[in-house]
């Protein structure tokens, strides 16, 4: 979606060159800076169903949410359970990619949720939070799979990391999860380390797989989660004494084998900018963990630091960004 | 020989239209910044900021208020100094992003330590905004400003329709529920985004004629501010600490729970401003926003979940015909 050149090269053109209205008028128009009619109704029509769609989804689980006295166990199962019974049908007579087949299909993931939602509201399973979205995650798997959509492969992807974000951040030393990992013999941070681990893995098998169901912004979401809880671990692997030393040296080695595919493959700077980011805040713990105890100078040191390293990784960003459009252009 | 840049070919064809002269000098070579290195470099420009400013508050003693003020000035002053020597130079941009922040901060801390009136703290601050964005001059700088303005903005018309305390910024869950009447909280809102979403409107209608002019270093961040504002402004035109501190949550049962639903409007809006100045980071921005805003949906405001699922499920169903509709019409032989 953006254009080639940018709209802060194209300002630099209209005052280089002192043009007047028309003449950016005509500017505009030969770099494409603009939709034009088709495309701007072909976005509209595509922000309408799919906000259409993701309005349908709340109202169920805002439904079933609402804790529903009045209807007895076998009405709230049934009207649900009847739902995701027209979504399948749905998407057996419109299949994918049709986008009634999608939204089905997506309708029918969300449903899986809030059945799930229901039965532990229902007969107080006395499951964790985690454990329902991970349940979830994966009874909805083959759904988001059938969909074949980019947004319901990130509405999988986000409950995934929701139900791990969960796991991670509660800490839960009971429930069969925490059991098999054996919580005594992890820390906190191995952990999250492993989760990161994780995400970082499937961003490979997308980037390897190039599905069309898993596209440039879905793989965003997917390093970015990578790093999101990358990060979480190496500030805890820097502040936590008890965690091992073997979290940080994963950190690092996760984030030069990203970089190094990155660079290799040279598609998407972003994957770049969040190793980069996760750097900067992790160094910036350890800065901190290094001088220990509150001093005066500290925040004047972390402050030039974060000034030093966002000016470097912005500068080496913007270069390799520029030589990489440059390179896709010959 | 390499092959001309993207930048190099539209100028050539600039050439060939005869919309500039054949001998015309190419332009210097502009910073192409993606919006995440933009966003990166905003944040930690704003975090150094805040450190520096905690650096001088507890290094040198600066205990009165005009000391603060004076401090507040000349890291300003200081700001302007740096972006205006070097415009290419990023790190002294990025410091003087830093010492931007820090300044702002100082003298707000000056001006509005003793005061006790939400107005006139959201309507200073709003000053202060428009003051950066009209001097400072970097682009990351009036976009921030910009962006921040907008807040002061919300900010200064809700406490000037409403009135308030200081606290009832982040805090008092009673602001919007039932101290007021539905033409005061209707009017607010009407004042707080109509302006906001006349001016995004005009900029982008009117965006060759202020790219025209050297309107566009003050247009640009102008309408970059404003869009994010619009996306996310509702999120902190509202109460948003109140569930997170346990506060009453669902329990007024009330016409207001409208006002989520009208922010994701917005948000849509601003996705659609986005996508037409072709801004992929904006229009993602946007969308999340009105993400989170039917998240506040379901945890703010005071009416039951069911007729919210019934709501949902009517604009769902409104949506969906629109999106139906619209994409027949397209549709080889459909309806032009």
């Amino acid at each position: 979606m953006q254009p080639e050149p940018s709209r802060a090269e194209l300002d630099q053109i209209a005052g280089h060159y002192g043009l007047d209205s028309a003449g950016v008028e005509v500017l505009l128009e030969v770099a494409d800076a603009r939709p034009g009619p088709g495309a701007r109704r072909q976005f509209l029509a595509h922000l309408l169903r799919i906000g259409g769609v993701l309005s349908l989804a709340a109202g169920v689980v805002f439904f079933v949410a609402a804790n529903w006295s009045e209807i007895a166990v076998f009405g709230r199962f049934g009207l649900l359970e009847l739902l995701l019974l027209a979504c399948g049908v749905l998407a057996l007579f419109r299949p994918p990619p049709a986008f009634a087949g999608r939204a089905a299909m997506f309708l029918a993931f969300i449903t899986t949720g809030a059945l799930l939602a229901l039965f532990g509201q229902t007969y107080q399973t006395g499951a964790d939070v985690h454990e329902l979205f991970l349940g979830w995650a994966l009874l909805g798997l083959p759904l988001a799979v059938l969909a074949n959509w980019s947004v319901s492969s990130a509405a999988w992807l986000l409950v995934l990391n929701l139900a791990l974000a969960l796991f991670c951040g509660w800490h839960p030393t009971g429930g069969l999860l925490w059991a098999m990992l054996g919580w005594h013999r992890f820390e906190p941070a191995t952990v999250i380390i492993g989760v990161a681990l994780i995400n970082a893995a499937l961003w490979f098998l997308f980037e390897y797989l190039k599905l069309e169901a898993v596209p440039g912004w879905v793989r965003r979401i997917v390093i970015s989660c990578a790093f999101a809880f990358g990060t979480w671990a190496g500030i805890l692997g820097i502040v936590d004494r008890d965690a091992s030393p073997l979290v940080t040296l994963v950190l690092l080695v996760m984030m030069g084998v990203v970089a190094l595919y990155s660079h290799r493959t040279r598609k998407d700077i972003y994957s770049l900018a969040v190793v980069l980011g996760a750097f900067i805040i992790v160094s910036l713990a350890w800065m901190g963990d290094v001088m220990e105890s509150w001093n005066a100078g500290m925040p004047l040191v972390m402050a030039l630091w974060l000034i030093v390293s966002s000016t470097g990784a912005g500068l080496l960003l913007a270069g390799t960004a520029r030589s990489w459009r440059e390179e896709a252009t010959t | 020989m390499s092959a001309p840049s993207a930048v190099e070919r539209l100028v050539d064809t600039l050439r060939t239209r005869q919309v500039i002269a054949a001998d015309a000098p190419a332009p210097d070579e502009a910073e192409h910044r993606p919006w995440f290195v933009a966003m990166m470099l905003g944040i930690a420009g704003w975090l150094a900021g805040i450190l520096l400013l905690v650096f001088i508050e507890t290094n040198f003693r600066v205990n009165t208020r005009t000391a603060i003020g004076m401090v507040g000035l000349a890291l300003l002053v200081a700001a302007w100094a740096m972006y205006y020597a070097d415009r290419k130079a990023v790190f002294l941009d990025q410091f003087a992003l830093a010492l931007s922040i820090a300044g702002q901060c100082a003298l707000a801390w000056a001006l509005l330590d003793d005061v006790d009136s939400g107005f006139r703290i959201a309507s200073t601050l709003l000053v202060i905004q428009l003051v950066v964005l009209v001097l400072m001059p970097n682009r990351t700088a009036r976009t921030l400003a910009a962006l921040f303005g907008v807040i002061a903005w919300v900010y200064t018309v809700r406490f000037a329709v409403l009135s308030g305390r200081p606290d009832d910024i982040i805090f008092d869950n009673m602001m919007n529920t039932v101290r007021y009447g539905a033409g005061a909280i209707s009017l607010a809102w009407m004042i707080s985004w109509a302006p906001l979403l006349l001016l995004t409107t005009w900029l982008i209608r009117r965006e060759s004629d202020w790219m025209a002019r050297n309107l566009r270093v003050f247009a640009r961040p102008l309408l970059a501010g404003a869009l994010l504002g619009l996306a996310a402004g509702g999120i902190i035109a509202e109460p948003f600490l109140v569930p997170a501190f346990g506060g009453q949550v669902g329990l007024w049962i009330s016409w207001q729970t409208i006002f989520p639903l009208l922010s994701i409007g917005l948000a849509l809006y601003a996705a659609w401003c986005a996508f037409q100045l072709r801004s992929a980071g904006l229009t993602g921005f946007a969308i999340v926003a009105a993400l989170f805003h039917l998240g506040r949906f379901y945890y703010l405001y005071g009416t039951s979940l069911t007729w919210k699922s019934v709501i949902m499920f009517c604009v769902g169903a409104a949506m969906l015909g629109a999106g139906m509709l619209l994409r027949r019409s397209q549709a080889p032989g459909g309806v032009a």
